[in-house]
């Protein structure tokens, strides 16, 4: 995750545990693991900006079990600061299972200041987060909004067509019992998964392949939805001693769907170069597709 | 019957609105934003005509089904054409089809209203990191959550009063007038191709170019197959098996040159 500027601004100085004594943590108990991932779905998208994303409702999730942790008052403060760093996944899969990790990854680290052992650094912290959040997303996306979302609305639909209320409020009560319920599945197993990893994570290892295998399965759903989801397509016509061409029927017997291809590269290309600069990639973005609709290019 | 919309019922449906593009009710409200059905039933219950409104809803809901955002950028806002849409329907008794004419629009121009909610939020990024310093848990609980809601209700509401207040007349006739203009085929193109733009921000948060022909192999696997209309757990059982060869194959190697 070297290519991500906000998170690399984060260099951990040596700790000096022995100059002042850090209390010892409170143990986190399945209730703190309730209240963090209840806190994460609350205030999920609420606070949703371009420079940070979802960076602030993980946080927000996160402080009532940070304050168990972390008794002393600058550990603390350095808990928030670091949880405020860009962060952007999906909700259940991403976010529920990342509180986990992310939970058991600080507790190993307030006891080990507690006893003025080694401490797992804060920026390994912000690594195992951002190099899972991505990979979570991508299945994430598909999934919940991709997939479970329509089944209870296709299943209740014919509810809704007759004129019944049911119709609605039927899928919106399945989906939101039904994500927040797998939700705090994932928090609870990411938990017990970070806390057998704590040491993996720390050595590397066979975490490597685990964040290789998400990282492809996210991958491969961005690209599905790529090919599913981004609508462009050319209508610029043109003639040629009387026989019109149409560039689009053209494009699509040299290449089917290079266009919409064509943006996410370029996009991507974009972020290479300059890092992840999503407000001004949005108004390119956004400028181009208006210049090149109103010409009807595209 | 005779269906009249007061302002205590455009500021109602204003206030819903602001709920749920504000996300306050938590994640759930996800599917709130991207179906109009939630937002169809309120807007049938304060206007006293639940089962015409859920007839229209139904119609618009058609329009989205399979609608998602990757990576968090939403092409339309159905909720919000459904809350423009709905009320003008019933107010002009408008077959489901003319009010699907309505929701489009409005639903393209509502998306741009939720992005712009994303700038104002940068206002409360300053006195978050001022209480995380301090290490101040309920002043940082305070601007995660209330003054981000705050924005969206301070712009939510006005906007979509005026606009159904006043506005629902004069959109039913304007509407009719754009509906093929190049107003709405940017709309619709600016609409289409943003979702380039979340994608290609997981993309690079995933940070692993070595990976990238996985994504390609989808792309063009979905492009390919579009006529056989795979369902998304096909693909993504694909996905998984994919993932597990290549961590299999890859360790094997690692073990076998060490």
């Amino acid at each position: 995750m070297s290519d991500n500027p906000t998170v690399e601004a984060t260099n951990d100085e040596p700790q000096a545990t022995t100059e002042h004594r850090i209390p010892q943590p409170d143990a986190l108990t399945n209730k703190d693991l309730m209240k963090s991932w209840f806190g994460w779905w609350w205030a999920n998208e609420v606070p949703h900006t371009f420079d940070r994303m979802l960076a602030p409702s993980f946080c927000f999730g996160l402080i009532p079990s940070l304050q168990k942790l972390y008794k002393d008052k600058d550990e603390l403060a350095k808990s928030f600061q670091r949880h405020l760093l860009f962060f952007n996944t999906q909700a259940t899969w991403g976010g529920g299972t990342l509180t986990g990790v992310t939970l058991s990854l600080e507790e190993a680290r307030a006891k080990a200041l507690a006893n003025g052992e080694e401490p797992i650094s804060e920026d390994m912290i912000n690594n195992t987060k951002v190099g899972l959040m991505g990979p979570l997303a991508g299945i994430g996306d598909s999934i919940d909004s991709g997939t479970v979302q329509y089944i209870f609305i296709a299943m209740f639909l014919p509810f809704a067509k007759q004129g019944n209320f049911l119709g609605a409020l039927l899928p919106f009560l399945c989906f939101a019992i039904a994500t927040f319920t797998y939700g705090y599945y994932f928090t609870k197993m990411g938990y017990s998964l970070g806390r057998s990893a704590a040491k993996e994570i720390m050595t590397g290892g066979r975490m490597q392949g685990i964040i290789d295998g998400l990282g492809i399965l996210g991958l491969y759903m961005m690209g599905i939805l790529a090919g599913q989801y981004i609508t462009i397509r050319s209508f610029l016509k043109f003639s040629i001693s009387g026989k019109v061409f149409n560039v689009n029927t053209i494009l699509n017997q040299i290449l089917p769907g290079a266009l919409p291809l064509l943006a996410v590269i370029l996009v991507y290309w974009y972020f290479q170069r300059q890092g992840l600069k999503i407000t001004r990639a949005l108004l390119y973005l956004t400028g181009a597709l208006i210049v090149l609709s109103i010409f009807y290019i595209i | 019957m005779h269906v009249t919309l007061s302002v205590w019922q455009a500021l109602l449906i204003a206030i819903w609105v602001a709920l749920v593009e504000s996300r306050i009710l938590g994640f759930a409200t996800l599917t709130m934003r991207f179906s109009p059905l939630m937002t169809g039933m309120m807007v049938g219950f304060i206007m006293g005509d639940i089962k015409q409104a859920m007839i229209v809803t139904a119609a618009i809901q058609l329009v989205y089904m399979g609608f998602v955002a990757p990576g968090g950028a939403l092409p339309a806002e159905p909720a919000i054409g459904a809350a423009i849409a709905v009320p003008v329907a019933l107010l002009g008794h408008m077959s489901p089809q003319g009010a699907i004419a309505i929701a489009v629009p409005v639903a393209l121009l509502g998306s741009y209203l939720y992005q712009f909610r994303f700038f104002l939020n940068t206002f409360a990024l300053k006195p978050m990191d001022k209480y995380a310093r301090e290490g101040n848990a309920r002043g940082l609980r305070f601007s995660i959550i209330g003054i981000p809601a705050l924005i969206s209700f301070v712009l939510f509401i006005p906007l979509i009063f005026i606009a159904l207040y006043f506005g629902a007349p004069v959109i039913s006739g304007l509407v009719s007038n754009i509906e093929h203009g190049t107003i709405i085929h940017v709309l619709n193109s600016v609409g289409g191709g943003l979702a380039a733009l979340g994608i290609a921000i997981i993309m690079q948060v995933i940070g692993k170019k070595r990976l990238l022909p996985f994504f390609f192999l989808a792309y063009f696997m979905s492009v390919a197959f579009a006529k056989l209309e795979i369902n998304m757990t096909i693909y993504a059982i694909f996905g998984v098996i994919f993932a597990i060869l290549y961590v299999m194959l890859s360790q094997k190697n690692a073990s076998e040159n060490s």
